[in-house]
């Protein structure tokens, strides 16, 4: 489906020092600086799989998202999707995906969503029988029905997502290119169109490719995390050995009847995080570990709750953010 | 195949449609704008500089004539200058192109079918300033043949202004602003052009070497064909206007191939 060998994409930038004598200077001369957005990136993905690319702000995902669906020219290396190479653009490739942009809406503004399907029911040529009966299911799941003549601009945004979703799923893509798809939503809403793409993917098999800040997001609907930092891919495999990465650890969390206040050392080890009033902790614990840590807390301290679970994918991409050495072994 | 491909072309020109005709009042005002803006700005001017200053004649042209001239020039204006795709370059910048370049409909066409659109409904304003204009009594002598192959003309005018915009707009991936380009190129093609004043205005000299830019049939020769009093060659404004629009055409095939090089899809 998706098969890249050493991908890469650099961009030029020039640099200027704050301030008017800055702009002055760089009027009469320029220093440009190329930077790798992302550097030698292979990866392979097969029909119907559900990829979560995780990472920070500026890591390269959506770089690798922009260049799987043909937006821009690798600088250097193979990529090939759906057996198109996606620059080129065919229309035969671009009949084949979507993409839905959180932070870039693809409908139009001041007409309501129904136009815009109506235009896109002729972009992907779809007959008139399909094109009302995927309307319809689109609007039943999603629940949108009395919003289809709703002007675009008088929409909730949880709303205009689910319109944006719609839009991209009338011809029925191949794959799917998920950027943001929850960013700005609020819980509920976030969880609807969750529930809408995992209960899509189900019932289609459609490949999906997903950039969330949201972890919940990934956690939710990716059976593989693709971790990008720095441009370069840092982990790829399956949600349930990405917590494996900091070694077999398990999320402890505690909560005291009263504040505590001493900070020792025996807390340290465990990575914790307070809350404010210093009355919470959570910690990650070597599973190995657990037993004696579990008793000497209950010992030590005047715990009101105690309980642990799997590592939260959060907590692993914090701890990997502040200490990417823990990645080395990864790799 | 073709017939798929013209319902992509109909659908975005309706859609187009609906875009603009969702505001009313701007539409409206868009439609009796230029007849107001005639008698505010042109009228007004061109009757104080031949009655106040007692001036009976400007290199042939008396106060009637330069008004038909001036009328004649704002319908030249309207169908071949109004449409302004100047939001090219900022979509361009702000990397709003990306969902285009997705949707299997080629970016070119989808602008080109809303600028299609766009000169619909600005024929619709067109036929509103004639008949206003007609009303008044200002084109008394309008000779029918003279008004269609006027707006024929005025039309692929329209066309070559519409390629010359979208090639400017296309400079956007390589450069930040745009707009002093645009501005640029409108206030010369004003100039030469015969949008400011008739170009017999000119020397000969210059006259002669502007018959081989495009300038002089952008404004001055479809106002002329309108006038009944185009007195050069048809065939030959015809042959270059044709032949600016392949030369214009074919930069902006060459810009848009290497310019996507280079397109970043910024803030997606």
């Amino acid at each position: 489906m998706i098969i890249c060998q050493g991908l890469g994409k650099d961009f030029k930038h020039y640099q200027k020092t704050a301030g008017f004598v800055g702009s002055l200077k760089s009027f009469f001369h320029r220093s440009y600086e190329r930077r790798a957005a992302v550097h030698n990136f292979d990866l392979e993905i097969q029909h119907g799989e559900m990829v979560g690319l995780l990472g920070p702000n500026g890591a390269g995902k959506t770089t690798l998202m922009k260049m799987f669906s043909g937006i821009i020219v690798p600088s250097h290396g193979k990529l090939q999707v759906l057996g198109h190479v996606p620059f080129e653009r065919e229309h035969g490739f671009r009949k084949k995906i979507a993409l839905v942009m959180g932070q870039k809406s693809q409908l139009w503004w001041d007409i309501p969503a129904m136009d815009s399907f109506l235009l896109l029911q002729k972009y992907y040529e779809i007959d008139n029988r399909d094109f009302k009966k995927r309307l319809g299911e689109l609007s039943a799941l999603l629940g949108v029905e009395r919003q289809l003549q709703v002007h675009v601009r008088k929409l909730s945004l949880g709303e205009r997502m689910k319109m944006e979703l719609m839009a991209c799923l009338l011809h029925r893509p191949e794959i799917l290119f998920l950027d943001e798809p929850t960013i700005g939503l609020d819980v509920v809403a976030q969880r609807n169109i969750r529930d809408f793409i995992a209960q899509y993917q189900a019932q289609y098999k459609t490949t999906v490719i997903l950039t969330s800040h949201y972890m919940a997001d990934v956690e939710a609907l990716c059976q593989r995390i693709v971790l990008v930092l720095g441009g370069t891919k840092r982990f790829d495999g399956p949600i349930r050995e990405f917590s494996n990465i900091l070694g077999r650890e398990k999320f402890v969390s505690v909560t005291f009847s009263e504040s505590i206040a001493d900070p020792t050392s025996f807390w340290a080890t465990f990575d914790p995080q307070w809350n404010e009033s210093r009355t919470r902790v959570d910690l990650r614990v070597p599973e190995a570990e657990l037993r004696s840590s579990a008793v000497a807390i209950l010992q030590r301290f005047p715990v009101a709750e105690f309980s642990m679970e799997k590592l939260p994918i959060e907590r692993v991409m914090n701890a990997l953010l502040a200490n990417p050495q823990l990645l080395k072994g990864a790799e | 195949m073709a017939s798929a491909q013209l319902a992509k072309w109909w659908a975005t020109i309706r859609i187009s449609w609906n875009k603009q005709l969702s505001y009313k009042l701007n539409f409206l005002l868009l439609v009796i704008g230029p007849s107001v803006v005639f008698f505010f700005v042109k009228y007004s001017l061109w009757t104080a500089i031949f009655r106040l200053e007692g001036i009976g004649k400007i290199q042939g042209y008396d106060l009637s004539n330069m008004l038909r001239y001036q009328i004649w020039s704002l319908i030249v204006a309207l169908v071949a200058q109004g449409y302004n795709s100047m939001n090219l370059a900022e979509d361009i910048r702000m990397g709003r192109i990306s969902a285009y370049l997705v949707y299997p409909f080629d970016f070119w066409s989808f602008q080109t079918a809303g600028f299609i659109s766009f000169q619909g409904l600005q024929l619709v304003t067109v036929s509103v300033t004639l008949l206003f204009m007609f009303g008044l009594g200002f084109l008394q002598h309008l000779h029918v043949p003279d008004l269609l192959s006027g707006l024929a003309f005025s039309l692929v005018v329209s066309f070559f202004w519409y390629q010359v915009s979208y090639l400017i707009g296309l400079a956007a991936f390589w450069l930040e602003e745009t707009w002093v380009l645009r501005v640029m190129f409108i206030t010369i093609s004003q100039f030469f052009s015969g949008a400011i004043l008739p170009l017999e205005v000119y020397p000969k000299y210059l006259l002669n070497i502007l018959a081989w830019t495009p300038f002089p049939y952008l404004t001055y020769t479809p106002v002329k064909i309108f006038m009944g009093e185009y007195s050069g060659s048809l065939s030959q404004a015809w042959i270059t206007l044709l032949a600016w629009m392949v030369v214009v055409g074919l930069l902006n095939r060459l810009v848009w191939q290497r310019g996507l090089r280079l397109y970043t899809a910024a803030g997606m």
